[in-house]
């Protein structure tokens, strides 16, 4: 039986007088890719951001491994404490890539075992050259990230994320600040952290991508979640009208 | 110790007249400095964008020196070494000393040249923040050097340099206060001098400051508006 | 060209260079510490106001009168004299250095807000999302961010700071400006002396120009084009 990476319950999460997230009830087991799908402005990235505590709910609990918050709209100096921890078992990647402008590649990649995990330097860098090959980026270790691609940079994200160990990582429309040309590279890595059995729940709006790669796919509307399933049935029978209508509308590509 | 505020007014004990002449002093030294140091500052600008390797080299030779030396000291040798200059002059033409040169002159010259030097550096700025196509746009349609720099570079320029141009009348401002070495009467040597006789020394330091604080921010709410209104028909935000 | 007496003047006048320096350096060291805390008042309400109102004045008023105010005003109060600060707050130097202190201090936690505006949302986020304290954060990203974006401007603020150390000659302190005023008086040979002056203000200037160049080359290289 495969154990729970992330639990997400009954989470709701307003801006001003706008209640983006309704009540939202996710599940994500170790080995898991889930999709997360919808339009904009139905919570994706918000519900994304929540489970790092990078936006603190209004209500609800989300667990990350053995660590557990349930948020009221603030986190108490504990509750600080626990969200910290979950963080360093997650990976988590921008879709500005939000790479650190004044550190190298390397330093980039190595700048949380160091300084967050307390790992040995030998140990951090050695880890670092063989995530850097993984994303195909080895010999632009000492380059600085303004000088690197938009695509270069996601990918040197995405290895910041690896080197920290997570237990799942976290990928907010990765490509979506990218242009069409360099949006492949970036998904081929998405694709094989995927085939090696990464547990990821990846909000995007590549659906072919998303169609193919994932093992879930739920899709989200008005803050709610709408259908959750396999993405056969999501993609191909889905049960709610709006949904249909939603990949109706954004997919055009060829079955 | 009570600080008689009468000694502010403009009764029979106060000195509410001298100083406002002074302020007024102050504002003269300033709108003089500051009119040289834009002719200084544009010619100089203009030497090092357009200007062949010799007039470049001594345009930015003359923006690191008088940046690299204290307002205080340009003051002394325009001061001093100006009456030791006139005073060498005079004897050699054979007239009868002393020779004096105003502190006004002096102070305004100093200062204008010092101006110069960091206005040509904001004019610089403005002028390389203007897009290349507006000018190129301007060419194209067949305006003359002269055509182009009246309708195209200069009213672009000017939004880029109005918020470091106030900056500058701020420094200018405050610069003026130095010229009270050579004696002239603006406000800091009134203050000083007022401060001796009554020996208030606070009262009329505050006075002082106070007398500055109102024309920089008077200044500065200008400079907004300036700004403000050159902005008309820019696009707000960044580039 | 009088060589001898422009090598005797350039000794006498060097006599004050120690001063000079030391006054630059204790004022911005001071004035740095006390920017650092007038940023962090910024983060309360009160504070703020009270940060923004000491800028506003230390910006909007000339230095002279700073200077002034603290040698000559405050020895007007007699709560001032029976302190236990009198023997320093009546010696020239400590008057002058306090002075210099709180004007840098306006200027610089400007140039350090600057800095601090300047650093990328995403930056901070991407430290907070890999479990970094808020301490660490600040340590490993913001403010080595916000020194860099920042260090143009205060190379600009080092310099002023060197030139206003020449307004303490005022109240009678002799560093070179002052030695200089002193010379031109006994030997009216005010032309020279003060060029003199000039040149070893300039030199100062120009080894900080180069040493702030070659900071700002060696902590973000990829300003100036290298790729790596």
């Amino acid at each position: 039986m495969t154990r729970t990476a992330i639990k997400i319950e009954s989470l709701r999460k307003r801006f001003g007088a706008n209640e983006v997230l309704r009540g939202i009830d996710l599940e994500a087991r170790d080995g898991d890719v889930i999709s997360l799908i919808g339009a904009s402005g139905s919570g994706k990235s918000t519900l994304l951001r929540c489970i790092p505590m990078l936006e603190v709910p209004d209500a609800g609990t989300v667990t990350v491994g053995e660590d557990s918050i349930t948020a009221d709209g603030r986190l108490g100096r504990v509750q600080q404490d626990t969200a910290r921890r979950m963080r360093r078992h997650l990976g988590f990647v921008f879709q500005n890539f939000n790479l650190w402008p004044h550190r190298t590649v390397l330093q980039n990649v190595i700048e949380a075992p160091l300084h967050v995990q307390k790992r040995p330097r030998a140990e951090a860098v050695d880890e670092a050259m063989a995530l850097l090959e993984k994303v195909g980026l080895t010999e632009k270790r000492d380059a600085w990230p303004v000088h690197l691609s938009g695509g270069q940079q996601q990918r040197v994200a995405i290895a910041r994320a690896l080197a920290q160990h997570p237990r799942a990582i976290l990928f907010d429309e990765p490509t979506s600040a990218l242009d069409p040309e360099l949006v492949g590279e970036v998904l081929k890595v998405i694709r094989s952290l995927a085939d090696e059995g990464r547990t990821m729940i990846i909000v995007t709006h590549e659906m072919g991508f998303a169609r193919d790669v994932s093992s879930r796919t739920v899709f989200l509307h008005q803050g709610l979640v709408e259908e959750d399933g396999t993405p056969e049935q999501v993609f191909g029978n889905p049960a709610s009208d709006r949904c249909r209508a939603f990949i109706g509308s954004h997919f055009t590509r060829n079955r | 110790m009570q600080a008689d505020l009468t000694l502010l007014g403009f009764g029979p004990e106060g000195w509410g007249h001298v100083l406002l002449r002074a302020g007024l002093m102050t504002l003269a030294v300033s709108v003089c400095a500051f009119a040289l140091g834009l002719v200084l500052g544009t010619l100089v600008a203009w030497a090092r964008i357009a200007g062949g390797r010799m007039t470049r080299a001594l345009a930015e030779g003359y923006t690191v020196v008088l940046r690299g030396v204290p307002d205080l000291l340009v003051i002394y040798l325009f001061y001093f070494g100006g009456r030791q200059v006139v005073t060498t002059i005079g004897t050699a033409l054979g007239f009868e000393g002393p020779f004096d040169i105003s502190g006004f002159v002096a102070g305004m010259l100093a200062i204008g040249l010092i101006s110069g030097a960091s206005q040509s550096e904001v004019l610089r700025g403005a002028y390389q923040a203007i897009p290349r196509g507006t000018i190129e746009a301007g060419r194209v349609v067949g305006m003359t050097r002269w055509t182009l720099f009246r309708r195209v570079i200069a009213p672009q320029a000017m939004t880029t340099a109005i918020p470091g141009m106030g900056n500058q009348w701020q420094s200018v401002i405050k610069e003026s206060a130095l010229v009270s070495v050579t004696g002239l009467v603006e406000t800091m040597r009134q203050v000083s001098v007022a401060a001796g006789s009554t020996q208030e020394h606070f009262l009329f330091y505050a006075a002082g400051a106070g007398i500055y604080l109102a024309i920089t921010t008077l200044s500065d709410i200008l400079f907004r508006i300036a700004e403000k209104r050159s902005l008309r028909g820019h696009v707000q935000g960044g580039v | 060209m009088d060589i001898p007496f422009l090598r005797d003047i350039l000794g006498q006048l060097l006599v004050g260079l120690p001063l000079t320096l030391n006054l630059a350096v204790l004022s911005l060291l001071g004035g740095g510490g006390l920017a650092l805390i007038l940023n962090l008042l910024r983060l309360s309400r009160v504070g703020s106001v009270f940060a923004s109102a000491y800028v506003f004045v230390f910006r909007g008023t000339p230095l002279l009168i700073q200077i002034f105010m603290i040698y000559y005003g405050l020895a007007s109060f007699g709560f001032v004299r029976q302190s236990v600060l009198w023997p320093f707050l009546r010696e020239p130097y400590w008057c002058g250095l306090l002075a210099l202190v709180l004007n840098d201090a306006a200027y610089t936690s400007e140039i350090l807000r600057g800095g601090l505006r300047a650093v990328p949302k995403g930056a901070v986020e991407a430290g907070r999302v890999s479990g970094m304290t808020r301490a660490t954060v600040l340590r490993r990203v913001i403010l080595p961010i916000a020194a860099r974006q920042a260090l143009p401007a205060y190379g600009n603020e080092v310099i002023s700071m060197l030139k206003a150390t020449a307004l303490v000659s005022t109240i009678t302190l002799m560093e070179v400006t002052g030695i200089a005023r002193a010379e031109v008086s006994s030997t009216y040979r005010a032309v020279e002396i003060f060029l003199c002056a000039a040149a070893i203000y300039l030199a100062l200037s120009l080894v900080i120009t180069r040493a702030i160049g070659w900071l700002e080359r060696w902590l973000s290289p990829y300003n100036f084009g290298k790729t790596q």
